[in-house]
């Protein structure tokens, strides 16, 4: 991946070896603190069976993993998250596509178009689950009302694929403003020369969005699928948390709402422990998909 | 300034930093850390509380600290225990007893108290929550605040209705709260609290004495098994469903509190602890009283059981500490204490003392609701089936129950089907934990 430039630019700094290992010292450290103690220590715990304060632990092998697999409910939460995931993967980049496509149309207001989009990425998770869980609450919701009004019969507190509809909704309007940055930055980093090309040879604005803006903007929707993929399987909680707990009968327990119920909840160390070990190989597996191919394919000489 | 007048300044200060430093060494007080889950109004009760304690006498400082819910609470606390930097005491869901019971992390209560030479009548502790806290007839933890769901209501819905007051039994409140609702009085019969399952199942349970486990629900084994899936606890679930589904019931959800459905004067009912006396006397907009708990028709009804939390004593702790830990629960079980701390929050006495001192003061009779816990959770001699619950990982079995209970709201599974795959789950998780206890119960 380092190309050779890159190379001549490390020579052209460091000499010898000791200031470059001195200034990753204390990023180095932090990922020790924050990341390979605490992996180590869930690596562990993964295959051990113990009491929550650590007085009593059996060795139990593989245990914990194989129990997992047999589980219907850990499989149902797989299920889950890829369907959560996808879906909100889809309506961010969608939604962000949208409006970043429209803030090129706009000529007045367009600061003040652009503020409003991006106001949401600064309210917090869990105030923005709350207001989301509070407008759909079929007993007090506002919003709620008008579907009832409007004959749906809407019970996120019952019925499990409404509340992931409300659970992709709230996190995917969390994070539109995200996408939309980039897509936006995408659509203006596209040379004008090409657009008014387009443009000359008679394509209306959507054609030249979808024939010239659209395939120069997939490097950018790539890089974009993978965040959104790491948003939705690791950064989801505090909505989650906030808008369901993971019910209605598990309709909505993300991976990553599991492995915190399962131990910090119901305090089942070794089972969460393997979780989070299956999650951090997910992660892992996901960087490395994202180097090997998505940064290759990118082009951004285009 | 001049050499002598600067050798006798600094040596007065010398003298002064000295002195002092003795001084303080002297009154300095022994600090003791209380974590503890209770928030909101009752973190004030808290901190009066040991405002009280601190005030009482000049050796001890009590130190207490809202650590956030009670998962929270004993979350922190296992972190904290395994890093050696633990609290003296800490307060813990009764859900979480056998998990404390058996951790070899915590100092018997009541022998602790006995080897520091407090003389406490431990006989005269309300049944149920010795019951619920003792192991072979020691008290294990210290019971602090214990409360038991009872039948809140909306007088006003029911007079309207023509009813003095809610039935007995679950079927004369069935046909009262259907009245209701066809009399269009109101548009929701009851609302569902957050922890039915404790008030709504096991309560239900003890109750009309079902046993919802096997070996005395617990008590004589870890190798007890769930039965409820084979008594009338199908049937309440059943009932339960067929309310939600007529619009009878109503679940708050998220975003929004079950006991608001209740005081804003929507909901006609609300079965849920009497710790909520505090919120509800405050924010109820309605004309509202409170009764016992429903029992099915034909039965004799039983005490239901308790909920709430007790202290619990770490070990790993300097004697000192310890002394000033035994002080401090001395002073919590002292009947003039318990008596203040159930008036102040809703919470049952812990002591038989304490409630015949506010029975003596005529508090009931200024306030009847504030009785009924009390009421109930002494009615008749505790069976069985009615004492308590007691397995580890009682979390994670109410876990699955949750969800197998939103199944069958959701239309996907039926009651049987539910409670069956709900008993098995419970099974499994049970046998979990006596795998990894075994021969320490």
């Amino acid at each position: 991946m380092a190309a050779d430039g890159d190379e001549g630019l490390k020579r052209a700094h460091f000499k010898g070896v000791r200031l470059p290992v001195l200034l990753l010292l204390p990023q180095l450290g932090i990922l020790l603190l924050f990341f390979f103690i605490p992996s180590l220590r869930a690596l562990t715990q993964a295959f051990l069976l113990s009491d929550p304060f650590g007085n009593t632990v059996h060795f139990a092998g593989l245990d914990n993993f194989t129990q997992l697999f047999a589980s219907a409910s850990y499989r149902e939460s797989v299920g889950v998250t890829v369907v959560f995931t996808l879906a909100q993967n889809a309506l961010t980049i969608a939604a962000g596509l949208v409006l970043a496509f429209a803030t090129d149309r706009i000529i007045r207001g367009r600061g003040l178009y652009k503020s409003l989009i991006l106001l949401p990425y600064a309210i917090a998770p869990v105030i923005a689950g709350i207001l989301w869980a509070f407008l759909f609450n079929p007993a007090v919701g506002p919003l709620a009302s008008l579907l009832h009004a409007a004959g749906i019969a809407w019970d996120p507190n019952r019925v499990g694929s409404d509340a992931m509809l409300l659970v992709i909704f709230a996190a995917s309007w969390k994070h539109i403003c995200y996408d939309y940055i980039f897509l936006l930055a995408g659509l203006l980093a596209i040379p004008a020369s090409l657009m008014e090309a387009a443009a000359a040879d008679g394509a209306r604005p959507l054609k030249r969005f979808f024939t010239v803006g659209l395939p120069l903007l997939t490097p950018t929707i790539f890089f974009l699928a993978v965040m959104n993929f790491i948003y939705g399987f690791f950064e989801v909680f505090a909505i989650i948390d906030a808008v369901t707990r993971g019910g209605p009968a598990g309709a909505t327990n993300v991976l990553v709402y599991k492995v915190f119920t399962d131990g910090f909840v119901n305090l089942d160390l070794g089972s969460s422990a393997a979780q989070s070990v299956i999650l951090m190989a997910f992660a892992l597996l996901m960087t490395l998909l994202q180097f090997r191919y998505v940064e290759r394919k990118v082009n951004y000489d285009a | 300034m001049n050499p002598a007048r600067r050798h006798l300044l600094s040596g007065a200060i010398a003298l002064a930093t000295f002195s002092l430093a003795a001084l303080s060494a002297q009154a300095q007080p022994i600090k003791i850390q209380w974590w503890h889950a209770m928030g909101g109004t009752l973190n004030e009760r808290v901190d009066e509380l040991v405002a009280k304690f601190n005030a009482s006498q000049s050796k001890y400082v009590v130190v207490a600290t809202n650590k956030g819910n009670y998962d929270e609470v004993i979350n922190g606390t296992i972190a904290a225990y395994r890093a050696k930097k633990g609290p003296q005491l800490v307060q813990v869901a009764e859900n979480t007893f056998m998990t404390m019971l058996l951790s070899d992390a915590v100092l018997p209560v009541q022998d602790f108290m006995t080897q520091r030479n407090f003389q406490i009548d431990w006989k005269d502790f309300v049944g149920p929550v010795a019951g619920f806290y003792s192991y072979k007839g020691k008290l294990m933890a210290m019971p602090f605040n214990s409360s038991t769901p009872i039948l809140w209501y909306n007088k006003t819905h029911f007079e309207k209705a023509g009813f003095a007051k809610p039935g007995q039994t679950w079927q004369e409140l069935e046909k009262q709260l259907y009245s209701i609702k066809q009399k269009g009085i109101s548009t929701c019969g009851s609302s569902l609290a957050g922890d039915y399952y404790w008030s709504l199942l096991e309560n239900y349970s003890a109750i009309n004495d079902l046993p919802y486990a096997t070996k005395s629900n617990g008590y004589q084994g870890l190798d007890t098994e769930f039965v409820y899936n084979k008594t009338l606890v199908v049937q309440q679930v059943a009932r339960l469903k067929k309310w939600v589904d007529d619009g009878v019931m109503q679940i708050a959800g998220q975003g929004f509190s079950p006991e608001q459905l209740l005081t804003s004067g929507r909901c006609s009912t609300f079965v849920a602890s009497t710790a909520n006396h505090a919120s509800i006397e405050a924010n109820a907009k309605i004309d509202w009283s409170a009764t016992y708990l429903p029992y099915e028709e034909g039965r004799t009804p039983k005490n239901s059981t308790i909920g709430g939390a007790a202290l619990w004593v770490l070990k790993g702790s300097k004697p000192a500490e310890y002394d000033a830990v035994a002080a401090f629960l001395d002073f919590l079980v002292k009947p003039e204490t318990q008596v203040w701390w159930h008036k102040a929050t809703g919470y049952v006495p812990a002591t038989d003392k304490a409630y015949q001192i506010a029975k003596m003061e005529g508090y009931y009779n200024a306030k009847p609701t504030r009785e009924i816990a009390i009421l109930q959770l002494g009615r008749g001699a505790p069976t069985a089936n009615s004492t308590g619950f007691r397995w580890g990982n009682f979390t994670q079995t109410r876990f699955a129950q949750r969800e197998e209970f939103d199944a069958v709201l959701a239309g996907k599974k039926s009651p049987q089907e539910a409670m069956d795959a709900s008993v098995a789950r419970g099974n499994e998780i049970l046998r979990q934990y006596e795998k990894l206890n075994k021969g320490k119960y």
